[in-house]
């Protein structure tokens, strides 16, 4: 299969239309959005991610979380209790219990190909994009938090209060379920995550998973990788090395 | 019977269209492009009876197929429809009792839910 375009020429002619201003009258600027995704997204791709947790400090991880809360939004709430709170990406300790070894990870939705929030929906509101990216829709979801149930890894979190001065674009409201979107709003814009922006380069990876020429696929080939909970068998598309 | 159903008919449409002098919220862009003499809805008339199908319509192919485009995005319709506060400078929430998305929506009696989630104001740094 050849291809004629690969993912950077995409990019590089794509950022340069990504913004244009044009003035309508003066004083007045309507900001064009980009117009980078008109065509649904495809099986052909598969986002995901790998984390390296011999290259992440706790510092590190702390910034990951903190990229997330201010790029989407969260995190200010001050009505809802410790267990109440959103948390999109969190710090996690595991201990190896046999040798003693502390590592820490930066867990957040894991985005299963098989996942079981998806599979459980009432609604049809959890759902799971053709480019393996799992979000929540909002307008179908009922709040009964099965899927927050479901999820093995406690990703998905609802919100106990009203909200207000959201992010333009992440909606969240009283009600509804929410959690980790891969930044789905940068990434459809040939962007990459927050969290990931946030991190060194080499110890978050994030990429087409099926992309042969792409850095995460190459370094998964090289690298010894685990999902957490493998014997789940989600096939997650988030993926940690170093544990 | 049939003239009756007319009666009604046209009472009905009567309350959607009873709208149609000058809005009193146009908001701050919108305002500026209608000003101006361009036209950016081509019909007036196809926007307020369609708006809900085609931000539906909208919704689900952004959401589920990751299509973002700027036609019918309801960031769109907020940006260019919100009014300032001329005192602190301070944009109103389109939902607010007076500004553009209630003063109809109060009129014809509906009440929807799109910004208990939805930003109420443009971007921060639009404008
Ligand atoms: S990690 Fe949880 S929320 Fe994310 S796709 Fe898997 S089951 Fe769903
Ligand atoms: S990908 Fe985006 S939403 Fe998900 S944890 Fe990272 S910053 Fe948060």
């Amino acid at each position: 299969m050849s291809k004629t375009l690969n993912r950077r020429d995409f990019i590089k002619t794509t950022s340069a239309t990504t913004i244009g201003v044009a003035t309508v009258a003066s004083g007045i600027t309507l900001t064009t959005f980009a117009d980078t995704n008109k065509t649904p997204v495809t099986n052909e791709k598969r986002w995901g991610m790998l984390i390296d947790t011999n290259k992440l400090s706790e510092v590190d991880i702390d910034g990951m979380v903190s990229a997330c809360q201010k790029e989407q939004g969260w995190g200010s709430e001050v009505h809802s209790t410790g267990s109440q709170k959103p948390g999109w990406i969190k710090k996690l300790k595991v201990k190896d219990k046999a040798t003693g070894r502390i590592s820490n990870l930066a867990l957040m939705c894991q985005h299963c190909e098989e996942p079981p929030c998806v599979d459980v929906c009432p609604t049809n509101a959890s759902m799971k994009r053709e480019d393996g990216i799992v979000l929540v829709d909002k307008h179908l979801c009922i709040g009964c938090r099965y899927c927050m149930m479901a999820c093995p890894y406690d990703a998905r979190s609802f919100v106990h209060e009203t909200l207000s001065n959201q992010k333009e674009h992440m909606p969240r409201g009283k009600g509804t379920v929410e959690s980790c979107t891969m930044c789905v709003h940068k990434v459809d814009k040939g962007g990459i995550p927050a969290c990931v922006a946030s991190a060194n380069s080499d110890a978050v990876i994030f990429g087409d998973l099926y992309d042969a020429s792409s850095k995460i696929n190459q370094t998964l080939k090289t690298v010894q990788s685990a999902q957490i909970r493998a014997d789940l068998n989600l096939n997650t598309g988030v993926r940690y090395s170093g544990l | 019977m049939n003239r009756l159903l007319v009666v009604f008919l046209s009472l009905l449409v009567g309350s959607v269209f009873a709208h149609t002098n000058e809005h009193a919220n146009l908001g701050e862009q919108a305002s500026s492009i209608k000003a101006s003499g361009k036209v950016f809805h081509e019909s007036v008339s196809i926007i307020r009876k369609m708006h809900p199908e085609f931000l539906r319509h909208k919704r689900d192919k952004t959401l589920r197929q990751g299509v973002r485009t700027d036609e019918y995005s309801l960031k769109g319709c907020v940006s260019c429809h919100a009014n300032k506060n001329k005192t602190n400078n301070q944009y109103h929430s389109v939902d607010k009792k007076g500004q553009f998305c209630s003063d109809c929506h109060e009129q014809v009696g509906v009440s929807l839910d799109c910004f208990s989630c939805h930003r109420t104001i443009p971007k921060e740094g639009l404008l």
